[in-house]
């Protein structure tokens, strides 16, 4: 799977638990918390949704350091190798 | 009932009712119970067997699990002082605490070990809590077993549970209201406690231990709701640790859930204020508990059966809050006609997040300053969320953010600033220069 294919997959998860967020553009610099106004249970709720749909297990305590959906695409990608 | 040690308490269950459930916990999948008998029997083998290691102060990674309940018991019982930690804790924290052992998590564990310390000397009944307390710095709260015993008394003196009830335990253990109000709470009345399986089963905890009694910070409360995850069976739900917008306390109350708001601090061993009646934010004072208020509306507390022994190792910083037996919050409150409490703020710079998490202001504007040198801001909350705001103009949001992004990548998400918001006017500040908190809008 491409990075790329990572990345909309993730748009589409997030707005499918943020539905407010449907028509503003997330890319990877988007940082999760000031342009999206995600909380941290929005958050876990995405990282929850993306490790089903991904079928991998990003540690808790890495999900803290996750800034932008950029670091979220390349938690992902790391544990899909 | 009262009870004055961990130990008694599980054993007057295990005789009262041996076969009652005293936990409901999840094992590959199926849910469990087990009864009060058993536990009891875990801890005191447990115990025993930590007796014969020489550790004496033992450093838990709290993960919710009942493996790790049954550790921080059988160690409180083995004799040893006990440090409540989480995933976060740092070298620093256990050598604060004179740690000598650990328990949790390998990995965390191993990296962790090379601080462990030569351990204390008189920590029998101790358990250490870190806060950052009514003033800057992180802190260790001195609490005991009777002291936490004690606060689950009161709160169960007015809110009681019944041996059929199944408290939902959500919340970090190794926070005060987390530890009385999710676990001792619902053990000191003999009811069934739920060890919530973490952040993952936010979502389905409800559905899968089914609880008729839930104890949550506001930011929790109000996902829950929004998504209509609350189930079916709840009746009662304690709501502490944050601000809590009258929406969620509303929206239990139209599914028919009671609603009690409770009042306390890490070091008063959690609530010393619970409200009873219709009006979630009207408190009463808890029976061991004594509530006056200082002339500009300070809350005061005695507790003399759940106050601290102090701040560990730190005699100043407890001195400089607990005094002639009186605890002086720093939060503000009022009594209305009919004796109740009302919490009306803060009179410290401390900002209270919907999570529970404290933010200490002028330390956390520090941190800011070298990104904003030379900047007119503050930083305050707008719904239960950190705000920037700052003297400038909206041209310069992006170069802003950008400098402030190497300091907020280190931050946990519910602790980084939400929004930059721009003032035109200087912020208003007291003839001392301190920023007028309240006057900014």
């Amino acid at each position: 799977m491409t990075r790329q294919e990572i990345m909309d997959t993730t748009i589409t998860i997030v707005y499918e638990c943020v539905p407010e967020l449907e028509g503003k553009p997330l890319e990877e610099s988007t940082v999760i918390n000031t342009d999206t106004g995600i909380d941290s249970m929005g958050f876990t709720l995405i990282i929850c949704r993306l490790e089903a749909t991904f079928d991998v297990k990003i540690p808790d305590r890495q999900w803290k350091k996750l800034y932008t959906l950029g670091d979220v695409v390349s938690a992902i990608e790391k544990r899909l190798k | 009932m009262r009870f004055s040690s961990f130990a008694q308490m599980l054993r007057h269950f295990a005789a009262l009712s041996p076969d009652a459930p005293a936990f409901k916990t999840e094992a590959h999948g199926v849910l469990t119970e087990v009864s009060y008998a058993a536990f009891c029997a875990a801890v005191e083998t447990r115990a025993a067997e930590l007796q014969r290691d020489a550790g004496t102060c033992l450093g838990v990674l709290c993960d919710g699990s009942l493996a790790c309940v049954t550790e921080i018991f059988a160690a409180v019982q083995a004799g040893r002082q006990v440090v409540l930690l989480n995933e976060d804790a740092t070298p620093d924290l256990l050598q604060a605490a004179d740690a000598d052992c650990l328990w949790g998590d390998g990995d965390l564990t191993e990296a962790l070990s090379p601080a462990l310390t030569g351990g204390v000397k008189d920590g029998r009944g101790k358990l250490l809590f870190f806060t950052s307390g009514t003033t800057a710095k992180t802190k260790a709260v001195v609490l005991t077993e009777q002291s936490l015993c004690a606060s689950a008394f009161n709160g169960g003196a007015l809110l009681p549970l019944q041996k059929d009830d199944v408290l939902l335990c959500m919340l970090p253990l190794d926070h005060v209201f987390g530890f009385v109000c999710g676990l001792l709470w619902g053990l000191s009345c003999g009811a069934c406690v739920a060890l919530g399986r973490g952040a993952r089963h936010y979502f389905d905890d409800c559905a899968f231990f089914r609880p008729t009694a839930l104890s949550a910070v506001p930011l929790l409360l109000g996902f829950l709701l929004q998504k209509d995850l609350l189930g079916d069976t709840l009746r009662l739900v304690l709501i502490g640790a944050g601000d809590c917008p009258p929406q969620i306390p509303a929206a239990l109350k139209a599914k028919g859930v009671r609603v009690s708001f409770g009042y306390g601090l890490t070091e008063t061993s959690s609530g010393v204020a619970l409200s009873l009646g219709d009006d979630p934010y009207a408190m009463t004072v808890c029976p061991d508990d004594r509530i006056t208020l200082a002339e500009d509306g300070e809350i005061l507390i005695e507790a003399p059966t759940c106050m601290m022994q102090g701040y560990y190792k730190d005699a100043a910083a407890t001195k400089a809050v607990l005094y002639d037996g009186v605890l002086h919050t720093g939060d503000l409150g009022s009594f209305d006609e009919q004796g109740l409490l009302h919490i009306r703020g803060r009179k410290k710079e401390i900002l209270v997040l919907r999570d529970g998490t404290k933010i200490f202001l002028p330390d956390y504007e520090k941190a800011l300053l070298p990104a904003l040198q030379g900047r007119d801001f503050a930083v305050t909350e707008q719904d239960g969320v950190p705000v920037l705001i700052l003297c400038g103009s909206e041209d310069e949001r992006e170069a802003l953010t950008a400098a402030l992004e190497p300091l907020m990548r280190d931050l946990p998400l519910g602790r980084r600033l939400r929004a930059i918001r721009f003032v035109r006017s200087p912020l208003p500040r007291t003839a001392t220069g301190k920023i007028k908190r309240w006057a900014i809008q």
